[in-house]
């Protein structure tokens, strides 16, 4: 078994619970394992030397002038958004939670505030200048090159921000055109068939009254009409409609559109070399597999098969 | 490279205009009343050198150095203090083998009388001292959360050797520690007055928060006289582990039980 060391247990015997004799006991008892018995230390204790500390404090302090130091202890700027406008903002100091980035950061925030706002008097009176002139031309902590790249960074992040925005926006708009769309449709429908049930009516000579005929105009879905057609206006046939409508007319527009004239002559916008080459091929699997040859080809072919 | 440095008008100039003044003055006796005259209305208009006004008495020179082993954000960190701090000196990095209390021959060599050394272990904690070179108090710091000036974030700039607003919370006048650390704090980040690589103009603010039992280091620079600030940076978060009474050794004055080794 080990004993604990003598000389510790002496110095340790007034201080401690347990003598080397009664631990000799206690073994023997049968209370005490054999093996290491450690003694548990107590919890550290940090040292803190008030006295020490507020005489070093003494000797090393410099009384300097206020103006050389430039030092401000103050807490800071209370928020504005305080519900409670109680007169205790001194004792009332909400702990602020260190986790809480934001509000960390406006508590520094804050405390750079309060002391700019109570030292800047002070600096004027003592003519210290705090503002910089605008012809003063010195060097700068951060070069331009490197606020230049700050400026780029922001303003991207400022053009994101607006694109998204507006493409939000373009979606929510076309989902509401969307909606009011569909309803137009619908009353007219209804209307539509409103107007047949009434003629019908009136044909079977159920009643003989033609106020159906003026109740049509409705100022008030016509200028929903407008409303929904201005905002598919500005988007109009799609390109492909629009391709179309060009190649194979618009209900009269090609009366007249064919001129052989000197202009028409030169205007070779038609041309495509690639479709004339033959080389463009509309079916992307199959190429050229049924090209015919022309005309003096196959001509040439049946001499030559003859 | 974009011209980071623009043209200074200040010492060179004034000196320039006396030049020409002694030169008129031997070739007109004259005429030297209304030339002398002319020339001091162009100086009153001109913004006054930094150094003219006054003398540099407060002779506070701070030795800001590294162990061997740091990371280049610590890098950065240091060289943006030094940019920051014009009375601040560099040094070669330290080997780490020799003991800490070289660093106050070193100082003694340099003629500083106070020293902010970094220490970078297994090159990932790094330590930071702060001390008064011959005599005074030293305290070592775990430094954490670093932020460099070069940040895309921070988007504020001041002028380089411009004098420091220095920020402190209420809470370190409450506990004596924390009063003998506003002290050094004080004494090694303002910039003297009329040093000669200072700036005469206030335009930035350096605060010190004890925020859950660390000190927690921002630099806003100043827009507006309606206290409108933006960050510069750099920024960091100091927890205290110990306070000795000598430089770099000495008695333990104070020991932080908030403390934990990062290992």
């Amino acid at each position: 078994m080990d004993t604990p060391p003598l000389s510790g247990s002496d110095s340790d015997s007034d201080d401690s619970l347990v003598s080397d004799r009664e631990l000799q006991d206690a073994f023997s008892r049968g209370l005490l394992k054999p093996g290491l018995n450690v003694v548990l230390e107590g919890p550290k204790k940090a040292v803190n030397d008030v006295n020490g500390l507020k005489q070093c404090l003494a000797e090393f302090k410099r009384d300097l002038e206020w103006v050389e130091r430039l030092d401000v202890t103050l807490g800071p700027v209370p928020e504005i958004s305080e519900p409670q406008p109680t007169p205790q903002s001194k004792d009332q100091k909400k702990a602020v939670n260190p986790e809480d980035d934001f509000q960390r950061e406006m508590s520094f925030y804050r405390q750079a505030q309060s002391a700019v706002l109570a030292v800047l008097p002070r600096l004027h009176q003592l003519r210290v200048p705090t503002k910089r002139p605008t012809d003063y031309f010195a060097e700068m902590a951060k070069s331009d090159q490197q606020m230049q790249k700050i400026r780029q960074k922001l303003q991207t992040k400022q053009a994101a921000m607006e694109k998204s925005e507006k493409a939000k926006q373009l979606r929510a708009l076309r989902k509401y055109g969307k909606k009011v769309q569909t309803e137009v449709l619908q009353k007219r429908q209804q209307e539509k068939a409103h107007m047949m049930n009434a003629i019908k009516k009136y044909q079977k000579g159920f009643s003989d009254k033609l106020d159906f005929l003026e109740g049509d105009q409705k100022p008030v879905s016509q200028g929903k009409k407008a409303a929904v057609k201005g905002q598919q206006m500005n988007k109009g046939p799609s390109a492909k409609r629009r391709y179309k409508n060009q190649k194979f007319g618009f209900g009269g527009k090609k009366k007249g559109s064919k001129w052989n004239t000197r202009e028409s002559y030169d205007d070779v916008s038609g041309f495509r070399a690639k479709v004339a080459h033959g080389k463009v091929s509309k079916r992307p699997g199959k190429k050229g597999s049924n090209k015919r040859p022309g005309k003096r080809t196959r001509e040439k072919m049946k001499s030559k098969s003859r | 490279m974009a011209a980071a440095k623009r043209k200074r008008r200040g010492v060179p100039a004034t000196a320039a205009k006396k030049l020409k003044r002694i030169l008129k003055d031997a070739g007109q006796p004259a005429k030297s009343p209304a030339v002398a005259g002319d020339v001091e209305e162009e100086e009153k208009d001109r913004i006054p050198g930094p150094v003219c006004k006054g003398k540099w008495k407060n002779k506070e020179r701070i030795l800001i150095f590294s162990s061997r082993g740091i990371s280049f954000r610590t890098r950065h960190l240091m060289q943006d203090l030094r940019m920051l701090m014009p009375h601040s000196k560099a040094d070669t990095k330290m080997d780490r083998k020799d003991k800490l209390f070289v660093i106050n021959e070193v100082c003694e060599m340099k003629n500083c009388n106070k020293c902010i050394y970094f220490e970078a272990k297994k090159k990932q904690d790094l330590y930071m001292w702060l001390s008064n070179s011959p005599h005074g108090p030293s305290a070592k710091f775990l430094v954490q959360n670093i932020h460099t000036l070069a940040e895309l974030k921070m988007t504020g700039n001041c002028l380089k050797g411009s004098r420091p607003l220095l920020s402190f919370d209420p809470a370190f006048d409450e506990l004596p520690h924390y009063t003998l650390l506003k002290e050094l704090l004080i004494q090694i980040f303002s910039t003297p007055r009329y040093h000669p690589k200072s700036q005469p103009f206030v335009d930035h603010v350096f605060t010190f928060t004890i925020l859950d039992n660390r000190i927690w280091f921002r630099n806003f620079q100043i827009i507006e006289e309606d206290a409108a600030l933006v960050e510069i940076g750099p920024r960091f978060v100091l927890n205290l582990i110990k306070i000795f009474q000598g430089s770099f050794g000495g008695p333990t004055l104070y020991e932080n039980p908030h403390y934990q080794s990062p290992n």
